[in-house]
């Protein structure tokens, strides 16, 4: 009942820094409101349907000590009240104009997104000014704060508690970002979580909740004279809170300073996993290195096609899985070569497998033809990308949030198609040369190592 | 299966507000004629489309959508899982697994190079009841896709190498099941529903390693054929154009095949108390099913806007609005109606909570149940769940894929060409009576069979 091979595309907006559009004629448009809210329109015609989101630059890399998880929880609570919207109110109005609406928090950006028919768009832009600047956050001690903290300790259990690769992962992300923005996980700590209070969140909500922290997306059948004069209606009249101070906690993260093995182990495990992350890069930090590498780990590790699946798995029946990737946000993120053997290999048969595969590619480089057709690849994402309204949104929207430009998006077909065999290779070779350290993680069933 | 390892790194990364919940996707008609096919033209409130009779009989719905250079063509065939032979289920899996691992001259390698050449997707995927393939190109590579995909319908090879992985993963599949919630509900589910019927068998070490090349190739004929299959294309590609490609897809195609009828399920009686499976973790998953009602029930959507009401609204409907936003017991919970199946028709939800409170999650369950069915819905829960549910079916056609998915499933459930139409006044026709005739008559506690797994405290 699996569909064997679409989970890609999903996987994508995650781990990857952008896709981008090509086609000549058609253009996003991007420009500022006097009170510092940026605005980016992404045509669609197709259907008369608009997506709208807001992207505020905060996230979980801007918490205090000992208040992680407010970032999360503060987005949880963004739904609950303001002054003109009561108790349950904002799902009930756009339930009732046949819209969806939903929030996610990252390390460097919270956005909320509403996706409606086209003529509801004053509306709902009239329901995200409310909340930016009229938010109620109840201070009952059994109140709806409370509640929503006991729903994200469920969302913690669910997401991370209850799958053993997902904790192992934590663990391996804790050291990875070790005194980084990042080194919480984006939910925070289940002990910290539990002890935010409504002042906590009333303080971040004031600190960093104003337009001009703010990036304003529409994609949809409007156009951007449209788009400009209820922007202007509905955010243009909220002043700067100027309590933000565009102090952003981003830092180089620093380089693994030795070698070092992490296993867990769990009954619930029946499939053992081989992960080593290594430092990787950033868009924002260097561009050219993030494509070279997206480009050389697609020819090393990217799907069935690539070296380490045609050896590993295929040749040498050695794994059920194998790959190399990376993904980042607005700081670096790692790259890592993963696998997961078959039944009868064991972890270290696997580890010495897929690295004689990795040094031996590194030795001999890339063939040529193999890096032409990844970087088309990578180009022909550019047009697939504006099949999928919502997806284009988040992309766009995410790049702007975290400073990314405009036309690096639009150029990004251009700029992965430079990249050469010998960049992609070279660009592989700096991350997991024979001297570069590493953090490897191993999961196991229990009583296995 | 190879990506599961990031796809949960990626859910790990993000939190969300809650689960997105999807409902599916409205259209009259003008005639008009192509060279050697017929096209009828259905103009719709979102979008027209144009109905296909090809040269050799096949019927496609395209709906043209030129401002992207893509095109995405979907196919269906009524033969899913639940008729692969006794001994070797999993057998259909095998056969849709193959179809991108090589044909004629190209083997698993060369094929999978040669779509990354064109830069197009193509693969096959089955259900119980149903075997599905879709194919999305840049429209300028069209005709090499429909080529390749040609070449795989007419001589896929299934090689050793990608049918011997695939046994491989099946093997690891099965060992996951054992600590999988998910699987191991719906293993429980099996034996509770329907222990005897072929939707409860599912592929064991025994069905996996008796299945053989030969037996695969030839159940492949069984499942794709020229009369059985349905055809839906959305994107930048005229009727004339994309008419003969399919023709050309499907000729090598065996014309019919005959397997016999599978029986309708005869529903077991629930279970009075939950049925409770030990698996070490923090939080315990909770599901309840019970009866359906057929999909060509007149009252069909009078249920449809009850299960909005009761668990399948998201924030708006009374599960998510006690157990999540009053209690704080879980992040979602939500209920579908399933009533796609061809031979069952069920009702089930589900949702997770921390051991300590599964007792009291399913407490609640049980008087939420009672008290819908007892004290019925209110007028203004019917009119905002006509609401959503009208308002929001554009929604559902803002991608090319998403329209061809839309199109396909009223196809496979035969609901006619004019459904988008129709739907509409079908939802706003529903009652507030009907509404609670069918809550008294399927939400009550008793109809339910819950089953739990985790380590909870009931």
């Amino acid at each position: 009942m699996m569909i064997k091979r679409f989970l890609i595309l999903f996987i994508c907006t995650i781990s990857s820094i952008v896709l981008a559009t090509a086609q000549d004629e058609w253009r996003p448009s991007q420009f500022w409101l006097d009170n510092g809210m940026e605005v980016v329109v992404l045509p669609d015609h197709r259907v008369p349907v608009v997506t709208h989101m807001i992207w505020y630059k905060v996230g979980s890399a801007h918490e205090a000590p000992g208040k992680s998880g407010i970032a999360h929880l503060f987005e949880h609570v963004m739904f609950k009240e303001t002054d003109d919207i009561g108790p349950g109110e904002f799902s009930s109005i756009i339930n009732d104009i046949g819209g969806r609406s939903n929030a996610f928090t990252s390390y460097d950006y919270t956005a909320y997104y509403e996706r409606v028919a086209r003529q509801h768009l004053g509306l709902v832009m009239s329901l995200e000014a409310e909340r930016m600047t009229d938010l109620i956050i109840n201070d009952d001690p059994e109140g709806p704060f409370i509640s929503e903290r006991d729903v994200v300790k469920e969302e913690r259990r669910q997401r991370i508690e209850n799958n053993p690769s997902v904790i192992l992962w934590e663990k391996a992300m804790t050291k990875f970002y070790e005194d980084h923005p990042y080194e919480i996980t984006i939910i925070g700590k289940m002990d910290e979580v539990a002890k935010l209070t409504p002042q906590d969140g009333f303080e971040f909500y004031r600190k960093y909740y104003s337009p001009e922290n703010a990036v304003l997306l529409v994609a949809g059948d409007v156009t951007e004279e449209e788009v400009r004069e209820l922007a202007n209606l509905y955010y243009g009249t909220i002043e700067r809170s100027k309590t933000f101070d565009n102090e952003m906690p981003w830092k180089k993260v620093k380089r693994i300073q030795e070698s070092s093995t992490i296993v867990h182990t769990d009954p619930k495990v029946r499939q053992p996993q081989w992960t080593r992350y290594y430092n990787g890069t950033s868009w924002l930090e260097d561009k050219e290195l993030t494509v070279s590498l997206q480009v050389g780990l697609s020819v090393l590790g990217g799907g069935l096609t690539s070296h380490l699946y045609q050896t590993i798995v295929e040749q040498k029946q050695l794994a059920i899985s194998v790959g190399a990737n990376s993904w980042s946000e607005h700081d670096e993120g790692p790259a890592f070569l993963s696998g997961s053997p078959v039944p009868g290999v064991s972890i270290d048969e696997l580890a010495d497998a897929i690295m004689a595969e990795v040094n031996k590619v590194l030795a001999e480089g890339f063939d040529e033809q193999d890096v032409i057709r990844v970087r088309n690849n990578l180009a022909a994402n550019a047009v697939y990308l504006r099949e999928n309204q919502q997806s284009m949104a988040s992309t766009f929207g995410r790049a702007r949030a975290i400073g990314i430009p405009l036309d690096d998006i639009l150029n990004y077909a251009d700029l992965v198609k430079s990249v050469s065999a010998e960049d992609a290779i070279e660009a592989v070779r700096k991350v997991f040369g024979v001297d570069a350290n590493y953090i490897e993680t191993r999961l196991l069933p229990e009583g296995e190592w | 299966m190879r990506l599961i390892a990031y796809a949960l790194l990626a859910i790990a990364l993000a939190g969300c507000a809650y689960f997105e919940n999807f409902q599916p996707p409205q259209m009259p008609s003008l005639p008009k004629f192509g060279s050697s096919m017929e096209v009828t033209v259905h103009e719709g409130s979102f979008t027209t489309i144009q109905e296909i009779k090809t040269k050799r009989g096949a019927s496609v719905w395209l709906v043209e959508e030129p401002s992207i250079p893509i095109v995405s063509i979907l196919m269906s065939w009524p033969v899913g899982s639940a008729k692969d032979p006794e001994g070797l289920e999993g057998l259909a899996s095998s056969v849709v697994y193959q179809m991108n691992e090589g044909a004629g001259d190209l083997d698993s390698l060369a094929f999978q190079t040669r779509m990354r050449e064109l830069n197009m997707s193509y693969g096959c995927s089955e259900q119980l009841d149903r075997v599905r393939c879709s194919i999305t190109t840049l429209s300028e590579n069209l005709e090499q896709a429909v080529d390749l995909v040609t070449t795989a319908f007419k001589s896929p090879r299934f090689d050793d190498g990608p049918f011997e992985r695939h046994r491989r993963e099946d093997i690891v599949a099965i060992q996951r099941r054992a600590t999988s919630p998910p699987a191991i509900t719906n293993e429980i589910l099996n034996e509770v529903l329907y222990p005897t019927h072929p939707y409860a068998r599912i592929p064991t070490n025994e069905s996996v390693a008796a299945r053989t090349r030969e037996l695969a190739l030839e159940h492949k004929d069984k499942i794709m054929t020229r009369e059985g299959v349905i055809v839906t294309a959305v994107g930048d590609v005229s009727p004339e154009l994309l008419a003969p490609m399919i023709d050309k897809m499907i000729a090598p195609l065996p014309k019919k095949s005959s397997l016999p009828d599978t029986s309708d399920v005869v529903p077991n009686p629930p279970r009075k108390e939950p049925i409770i499976a030990e698996l070490p973790q923090p939080q315990s998953l909770i599901t309840f099913v019970g009866r359906g009602i057929a999909r060509d029930d007149p009252e069909y959507y009078s249920a449809v806007v009850l299960n909005h009401i009761f668990g399948g609204g998201g924030f708006e409907s009374r599960l998510m609005k006690i157990l999540r936003v009053e209690k704080g017991l879980t992040y979602g919970v939500g209920t579908n109606l399933e009533s796609s199946l061809k031979h069952t028709n069920l009702w089930a939800g589900s949702g997770q909570t921390k051991n300590e409170s599964a007792g009291e999650f399913i407490d609640i369950l049980k008087s939420e149940m009672l008290r819908i069915s007892t004290e019925g819905v209110t007028e203004d829960e019917v009119r905002k769940a006509k609401l959503y549910l009208d308002g929001s079916y554009p929604l559902s056609f803002d991608s090319n894929l998403k329209i061809a998915i839309q199109m396909l499933g009223v196809r496979e459930l035969e609901l006619g060409i004019d459904h988008f139409d129709n739907r509409s006044l079908l939802i706003n026709e529903v009652s507030v009576e009907s509404v609670n005739r069918l809550a008294r008559k399927y939400l009550k506690p008793e109809n339910f069979t819950f089953i739990v797994v985790g380590e909870p405290k009931l």
